[in-house]
């Protein structure tokens, strides 16, 4: 499996490193490590995608799950994203709730 | 045509989707489309795992051909279990806010973006989805 995924609470800030493939196989596992995290107050969520892909619906839904139930106070970052992966990000009409930023 | 066939299990969904993309991959067809055919054959073969058979274990069958000249690609998948026409299913209002967007029909939505033309059809049996893309030279 080409699963590269590390999650990291740093005080109410949430790092999520993703790579390789983010698509209904491997989503799954995303959206289990997030809802361990149901009940912290984030002010941040941030997605680092430089190493990412590629992403289906599967793996837009981990990102909504982390807005809807982790963080509905929290901004939502999606860092380096590749343009393919992006591209997917925007048709799915997220970009307009999530900070996309080329890096920190 | 090109055809694979496997049972429909999440477990089969790379062997799927590989199938399909080292096949237009070897034709020389770009990455970005290589990406967005991967994107939309995923979407509905998770649609076939998750709704085709609710009762018992069946099989995913992909095919695809590709004209001579490259000029553009057909794919069909299909599936023997219960009539279901994801084409049905109503698009989702993309403009919500995620805090209240709905986690189900984006999919589809984003297979109809990638390809050219979906089509379903039942034809002995068989539920099949007909997706075609025009190909840039």
């Amino acid at each position: 499996m080409e699963s590269l995924m590390t999650i990291e609470l740093a005080g109410n800030i949430l790092n999520v490193t993703l790579g390789g493939k983010l698509d209904a196989v491997r989503a799954p596992e995303l959206m289990e490590e997030l809802k361990k995290m149901s009940g912290q107050k984030l002010e941040k969520i941030i997605f680092y995608t430089a190493e990412l892909e590629y992403i289906s619906s599967a793996g837009l839904r981990a990102i909504i799950f982390a807005k809807q139930k982790i963080g509905l106070d929290s901004e939502i970052f999606f860092v380096g994203a590749q343009e393919a992966v992006l591209d997917v990000i925007n048709m799915s009409g997220l970009d307009n709730f999530l900070t996309i930023l080329d890096k920190v | 045509m090109i055809t694979i066939e496997l049972p429909a299990v999440m477990e089969n969904l790379d062997d799927c989707l590989d199938f399909l993309v080292k096949g237009i991959e070897q034709a020389g067809i770009d990455k970005k489309t290589v990406f967005q055919l991967r994107l939309a054959c995923e979407e509905v073969i998770v649609n076939v795992i998750h709704y085709a058979y609710p009762n018992q274990q069946g099989k995913v069958r992909i095919s695809y051909e590709l004209a001579e000249d490259a000029s553009n690609l057909v794919i069909l998948v299909s599936d023997s279990g219960v009539p279901f026409n994801p084409l049905e299913k109503s698009e989702p209002d993309i403009s919500l806010p995620i805090e209240e967007r709905q986690i189900g029909g984006l999919g589809i939505f984003m297979v109809r973006k990638v390809m050219d033309s979906v089509e379903y059809t039942r034809e002995d049996g068989r539920n099949i989805l007909t997706l075609r893309k025009v190909l840039m030279k």
